[in-house]
C-alpha cells in the first residue's frame, strides 16, 4: 500500500514535473493566459460593471424614487431611455442623428479615402511620394481641429459676437445649416476620416497583384469584368473593415458634434452620454453606452456575415509579385491637379485658419493691421485673455504639450510590447482555444465607442479594485485607457509581424541553447520591428490627437493637449485655441517624421552592417 | 435656513415638494467614521470646535503644513496664489480651476475612493453641495470666528458663503439706444424675439442650471408677471406643470440660441456694430468686459417679475483635508481682511497695492456682479444696482428633488 502511495505520489510528481516542463517551453502559453487575464479584467470588466450599474439605482434617481435604495435592481434607467416621455429627446433622435452622421461619413469617406488609395497606389498621378505623406496629414489632425477651423471661417450672426472669415471678408452671413449641425458636422468628419479610409485602402490595394487581373485580360475579361470579378473581391474585405472602422469610430466621436452641434441644438449619441455623465446620471449615459456597443457589435457581425472575412485580409504570399500601374493617359494631369488640390485645401486650409485665427488681436477684426503675435510670445497682460500668456510662455499649456507627449510615447512602447506578446501568444498557440480567445478579447475593445469606453472607466476605476488603486484623475488612467483602446490595432500589428516569423528560426535558436526571453530580444523584436514601429508610430498619433477617449477621466492634474483646446474653446479664447491646436499638429508631424527618420537611418546601418559582416 | 426658506414665498406647490423630499435625502447623512472623528478632533472642526479659536496657532500650524489644495469652480481663484503667498511665503497653494460640474464630482468621486488631496472646496450647486456633500460627511462648514459676527446667519449656515453672484439678462446699449428694449420678461417669448434670446447650456453650467431653477420655482409669481403681461391668465403647454416651467418651455419654442460659454455669450450680446445682437441670460460678474474687451453690455435691472437670480458660492473643508489649518487660514484669507469695513474706501485697480491688501480673496470678485456674504464691506463702483435690483434665490433641496426633473424637461424641450 506504502510502497503504492509513494509510486503514486511519485507519479504525480512526474505529471506535475512533466506538466511545468512543458509550460516552461511553451512561453506562448504562459503569455496567453496571463494576457488572456488581464485583458478580460480590463475589457470585460468594466462591461459587467456598467451594466450592473445600469440596471440599479443610482443617487441621482432618488429624486424620481425618494424612497428607492442606490444600488438596488431595477429597470428604470431602460424604461427612461426607452419608453418615456423622454425617451425621444434622450435616445431616439440622438441614435438617428448618430447613425445619418455616422452612414453619410462613412460613405463620404471611404469612397473618397477609396479613391485617393486607388489613385496613388494603381494610377500613374504625379508626385506620388510627397502626396503619399501628405494625404495622411488630416488623420493627424484632430478632427475637432478642422471643427475649429469651419467654425472660424462659417460662424454666422446666430451665435452673434464677432464676425467669422466668410461674413467679414464677404459680407454675408452663411446661413444655419452651413455653420452648424448636420451638414458641418459630415464635412469635417469626412475631411478627417478619409485619411484614415485611405491608409486601409492603399495598404490592401498595394497588396492586389497584377497578375491575376492580366490572367483575367488574357482569359478574355473585359475592363469591367476585370474590376467586378478580380479587384473588388479581392478588396471586399478591406471595404468592408474600413467602412466598419470608420463606421464605429464616428459613432463614438465627441468634440465635432460638441462643437457644431449645440448652437443649433443638434444632440448625438455622445454628446448625449457626456451630458448625462457631466450631470451625474450615470445610469443614463451607461444605457447609452451598451447601445452604442450593441449597434457596434451588430454591424461588425452583419459585416462579418456578408463578406465572410472577419480577420487579415492580407493577401501576402513569397510568390512573384507584381504591381502595374494604371496609365491615365490624358486624364493623368487633370487628376493629378485635381488629387493635389483637394489634398492641399485639406490639408492646408484648416491649418491657415488657425494660425489666421491665433495671430488676430481682436476677433472678428480681418484687417492686417489687427495681427499681433501676442498670443504666441505675449508676457500676459491682465487686459487681454484673463491675463494668460501667450502659447509658447505658458507653462500649463507646455505642461499639457509635456503630458500629452508622455501619454503618447508610454501608450506607444506599452502598445507595442502587449501587441507583441498578444501576437506571439496567438500565432505560436494557433489552432488552441487559447489562442483563439485571445485574439477575440484583444479585439474587444474596438466594439466600445470611445467616449463609452470613457465613461465606464470613469466608474471603474473612481474606487480602488482589488489590488489597482482609485486611479480617477491619475496619468496612469489616461495610459491604461489609450493602452487598451489601441489594442485592436496593436494586436493585429504584432500577429501579422509574428505570421511572418517562421517558427524555424526559433527552433534553431533553442537547439543552440537560447532562453525564451532572449530569443524575444535577439530575434523576434529585431525581426517584427519595422511592423511593430509603424504599429506604435499609429498608436502614438491617435494617443497625442485623442479627447473622445479622455475627455471624461481629465482634470488639471492630468491635463493634456487636447483638453487644453477643448478648455479654450469653452473660454472663448479663439487665439489661444488656435495657436494650441497648430502647436499639437506641429509636434505630431515632427515627431512622426523624427521616427521615420530615426527608423529609417538604424535600417540604412543595419543592412550596411550586415552587409559588412 | 429657515429665514432663506421664508424669503421665497412663491410656488406653494414647490415648497410643499421639497420639503416631502427633503426627508429622503438628508437621510442619506452618515455617522462619521473613526477615521474622520480623528481627524476632526485633531483639526477642531464641526462637533470638535473649541470656544475661543487660537487663531495665531492655527496660522503657525498652517505654517508648518506648508501647503493647501483649493478645487474651485472659479478660475479667478488663481488670482490670488501669488498675493496669498506674500503673506504666507511658507505656504504653497495649488488651485485646480475644475467648473462646478467637475468640482463636486471630483470631490464625491474622490470621498467615496478615499482619496484625500482636497482642503478647500469652493463651488455653487447648492442642491448637491448641501444634500449630498455637507449631508453626506464629505466637506464640512467652517467659519472663522472673528468671522462670525460680520455674516449674516444665512451666509453662513449650513454652509459659509465665499461669493453670491447672479444670472442677469443682458443687451446690447448701442443696439437698443433708448434704454431696455423689454420690461416684462415674457416679452422675451414674443415672435419678435425668435432666435434672438441666448442662454448658456444649463446641462453643462451649473450656475445657469440654477438660475433657470430658480426661476421655475417661483412659478406663481411668473404666473402673475404673465398676466400683468397679457392681461389674462397664462395657458400651459401640453405637459407643462406650471408658469415657472413654461417660461422656458416658450423661450426654447422661440429657438432660443445656446451657447457653451459665458464669455462667448456677452461677447455676442455686447459687440458693438451688430445690427440685430442677441439678448441673453449670462452671469452679472461679466458686467466687467464692459471695460476689459469693449463690449457695450447693458443689464435689465428692472424687468417684471425680477431681474436677478442670485446662485451662492459656498466654500468648505473637505472631509480628512490633509492640511486643515492652512485650509482654515485660506477661509479667512477668501474672505477678506478684518481691517476692512464700511467706511473703508478703496481705490482701483483692486487687485493691487493697498485695496489688495484689504480685500485679499474678494478682490477678483470686486465688482458689481459679485457681492461678499460679509455685511461689512464696502460696495465695488457700481455695485448699487445690487441693491436695486429685484432679485431671487432658489433653495437647495427644491434644487435637489427637482433639478433631476427640470433636467429632463430642458433636454425634451431643447432637442429639435
Amino acid at each position: 500500500m506504502s510502497g503504492d502511495r509513494v509510486s503514486g505520489t511519485g507519479r504525480i510528481g512526474a505529471v506535475l514535473r512533466f506538466q511545468a516542463y512543458r509550460i516552461a517551453n511553451r512561453p506562448d502559453m504562459v503569455i496567453g493566459v496571463i494576457c488572456l487575464v488581464a485583458l478580460a479584467f480590463l475589457v470585460l470588466g468594466p462591461l459587467l460593471e456598467i451594466i450592473r450599474d445600469a440596471l440599479s439605482l443610482q443617487p441621482y434617481d432618488l429624486a424620481y424614487h425618494p424612497d428607492g435604495e442606490v444600488g438596488s435592481f431595477s429597470l428604470f434607467h431602460l424604461e427612461r431611455v426607452f419608453v418615456s416621455p423622454i425617451s425621444k429627446a434622450l435616445f431616439y433622435r440622438p441614435l438617428l442623428n448618430s447613425l445619418a452622421i455616422g452612414v453619410t461619413v462613412t460613405a463620404v469617406a471611404v469612397s473618397l479615402g477609396s479613391l485617393l488609395a486607388w489613385l496613388l497606389v494603381r494610377t500613374n498621378v504625379h508626385f506620388k511620394g510627397p502626396l503619399g505623406t501628405l494625404i495622411v496629414v488630416p488623420y493627424m489632425m484632430p478632427s475637432w481641429v478642422i471643427a475649429l477651423a469651419w467654425l472660424a471661417l462659417f460662424k454666422n450672426d446666430r451665435i452673434g459676437g464677432s464676425e467669422g472669415l466668410a461674413a467679414g471678408l464677404l459680407g454675408f452671413q452663411p446661413p444655419d445649416w452651413v455653420s452648424y449641425g448636420f451638414f458641418p458636422i459630415v464635412v469635417t468628419l469626412s475631411l478627417h476620416y478619409f485619411a484614415y479610409a485611405y491608409l486601409l485602402m492603399s495598404g490592401a490595394l498595394a497588396t492586389v497583384d497584377s497578375e491575376l487581373e492580366e490572367a483575367g485580360a488574357i482569359s478574355g475579361m473585359g475592363r469591367w469584368q476585370r474590376l467586378s470579378r478580380i479587384t473588388l473581391p479581392l478588396l471586399l474585405p478591406a471595404l468592408g473593415s474600413a467602412v466598419v472602422l470608420t463606421f464605429i469610430r464616428i459613432l463614438g466621436t465627441f468634440g465635432v458634434p460638441a462643437l457644431l452641434g449645440l448652437p443649433v441644438r443638434f444632440f448625438t449619441f455622445s454628446t448625449q452620454i457626456y451630458n448625462s455623465i457631466n450631470a451625474r446620471n450615470n445610469g443614463d449615459a451607461f444605457v447609452l453606452a451598451l447601445v452604442l456597443i450593441v449597434i457596434a457589435v451588430s454591424f461588425i457581425w452583419i459585416n462579418s456575415r456578408i463578406i465572410g472575412v472577419r480577420k487579415s485580409f492580407v493577401t501576402m504570399t513569397g510568390k512573384g509579385f507584381r504591381r502595374r500601374e494604371i496609365n491615365l493617359g490624358l486624364w493623368r494631369v487633370p487628376l493629378t491637379i485635381l488629387v493635389w488640390v483637394f489634398v492641399l485645401a485639406s490639408v492646408l486650409l484648416p491649418l491657415t485658419i488657425l494660425l489666421w485665427e491665433s495671430l488676430i488681436l481682436l476677433p472678428g477684426d480681418y484687417s492686417l493691421d489687427n495681427l499681433t503675435t501676442y498670443f504666441w510670445i505675449g508676457q500676459g497682460n491682465t487686459n487681454l485673455a484673463y491675463g494668460e500668456p501667450g502659447v509658447l510662455l505658458n507653462d500649463g499649456i507646455l505642461n499639457a504639450l509635456g503630458n500629452s507627449l508622455k501619454l503618447g510615447v508610454s501608450a506607444a512602447l506599452f502598445n507595442g510590447f502587449v501587441g507583441l506578446l498578444v501576437g506571439y501568444a496567438v500565432v505560436r498557440g494557433r489552432g488552441t482555444r487559447l489562442s483563439r480567445w485571445l485574439e477575440s478579447i484583444a479585439f474587444a475593445p474596438y466594439i466600445f465607442p470611445s467616449i463609452a469606453l470613457g465613461a465606464i472607466y470613469i466608474g471603474m476605476f473612481s474606487t480602488p479594485l482589488g489590488p489597482i488603486p482609485a486611479l480617477y484623475g491619475t496619468f496612469a488612467i489616461l495610459v491604461l485607457i489609450t493602452v487598451v483602446k489601441n489594442l485592436p490595432f496593436t494586436s493585429r500589428t504584432g500577429i501579422a509581424a509574428m505570421l511572418q516569423i517562421d517558427r524555424s528560426l526559433e527552433e534553431a535558436a533553442r537547439v543552440l541553447g537560447m532562453g525564451w526571453f532572449k530569443r524575444l530580444v535577439r530575434i523576434i523584436m529585431p525581426l517584427s520591428a519595422s511592423g511593430l514601429i509603424s504599429g506604435m508610430l499609429l498608436t502614438f498619433i491617435t494617443a497625442m490627437r485623442e479627447l473622445s477617449l479622455i475627455v471624461l477621466l481629465l482634470s488639471p492634474s492630468n491635463m493634456v493637449v487636447t483638453g487644453v483646446i477643448f478648455y479654450y474653446q469653452e473660454q472663448n479664447m479663439p487665439q489661444h485655441s488656435g495657436a494650441v491646436a497648430l502647436l499639437l499638429v506641429l509636434v505630431i508631424v515632427l515627431a512622426n517624421v523624427l521616427v521615420r527618420l530615426v527608423a529609417h537611418l538604424a535600417g540604412a546601418r543595419s543592412l550596411a552592417s550586415n552587409a559588412g559582416a | 435656513m429657515s429665514g432663506f426658506m421664508g424669503k421665497i414665498g412663491g410656488s406653494a406647490k414647490a415648497i410643499l415638494f421639497a420639503a416631502l423630499m427633503a426627508s429622503p435625502t438628508l437621510a442619506v447623512s452618515q455617522a462619521a467614521s473613526p477615521e474622520v472623528e480623528a481627524w476632526l478632533k485633531a483639526a477642531e472642526l464641526g462637533p470638535y470646535a473649541p470656544e475661543a479659536e487660537n487663531w495665531d496657532a492655527i496660522v503657525e500650524k498652517a505654517k508648518e503644513e506648508g501647503e493647501v489644495v483649493i478645487y474651485s469652480a472659479s478660475g479667478r481663484i488663481a488670482e490670488l496664489v501669488e498675493p496669498f503667498n506674500a503673506l504666507y511665503p511658507e505656504i504653497k497653494v495649488s488651485v485646480f480651476d475644475l467648473g462646478s460640474v467637475k468640482t463636486v464630482e471630483k470631490t464625491i468621486r474622490e470621498q467615496e475612493a478615499g482619496i484625500y488631496n482636497a482642503d478647500i472646496v469652493t463651488t455653487g450647486n447648492s442642491g448637491v453641495v448641501i444634500n449630498e456633500m455637507l449631508a453626506g460627511g464629505m466637506i464640512y462648514n467652517y467659519v472663522p470666528q472673528a468671522y462670525v459676527d460680520r455674516i449674516p446667519e444665512e451666509n453662513r449656515e449650513p454652509l459659509l458663503v465665499r461669493i453670491n453672484e447672479a444670472i442677469v439678462i443682458y443687451y446690447n446699449t448701442e443696439a437698443n439706444p433708448d434704454g431696455p428694449p423689454i420690461s416684462n420678461i415674457w416679452e422675451l417669448t414674443e415672435p419678435e424675439y425668435k432666435g434672438r434670446v441666448a442662454i448658456i447650456d444649463p446641462m453643462t453650467s451649473g450656475s445657469t442650471f440654477m438660475g433657470v431653477a430658480t426661476i421655475v420655482q417661483h412659478a406663481d409669481e411668473m404666473a402673475a408677471a404673465y398676466k400683468r403681461y397679457a392681461g389674462k391668465d397664462i395657458e400651459l403647454t401640453d405637459g407643462v406643470p406650471d408658469a415657472g416651467y413654461e417660461f422656458f418651455a416658450r423661450l426654447l419654442a422661440n429657438d432660443l440660441v445656446i451657447f457653451k460659454s459665458g464669455s462667448k455669450l456677452v461677447e455676442a450680446t455686447g459687440t458693438p456694430g451688430q445690427e440685430k445682437p442677441l439678448i441673453g441670460f449670462a452671469y452679472m460678474t461679466y458686467i466687467s468686459k464692459n471695460q476689459s474687451d469693449g463690449f457695450v453690455n447693458a443689464i435689465f435691472t428692472d424687468l417684471d417679475p425680477a431681474s436677478k437670480w442670485v446662485y451662492p458660492t459656498f466654500t468648505a473643508i473637505a472631509a480628512r483635508a490633509p492640511h486643515p489649518n492652512a485650509a482654515k487660514l485660506m477661509t479667512a484669507y477668501l474672505l477678506g481682511s478684518l481691517e476692512l469695513n464700511k467706511d473703508t474706501v478703496l481705490t482701483p485697480p483692486f487687485k493691487e497695492g493697498k485695496s489688495m491688501e484689504l480685500l485679499q480673496g474678494l478682490a477678483p470678485y470686486y465688482d458689481p456682479g459679485s457681492v461678499s456674504p460679509r455685511s461689512d464691506v464696502p460696495l465695488p463702483p457700481g455695485g448699487e444696482i445690487w441693491d436695486e435690483m429685484k432679485g431671487w434665490t432658489v433653495s437647495a433641496d427644491f434644487m435637489q428633488s427637482e433639478g433631476p426633473k427640470l433636467r429632463d424637461f430642458w433636454l425634451l424641450f431643447s432637442s429639435l
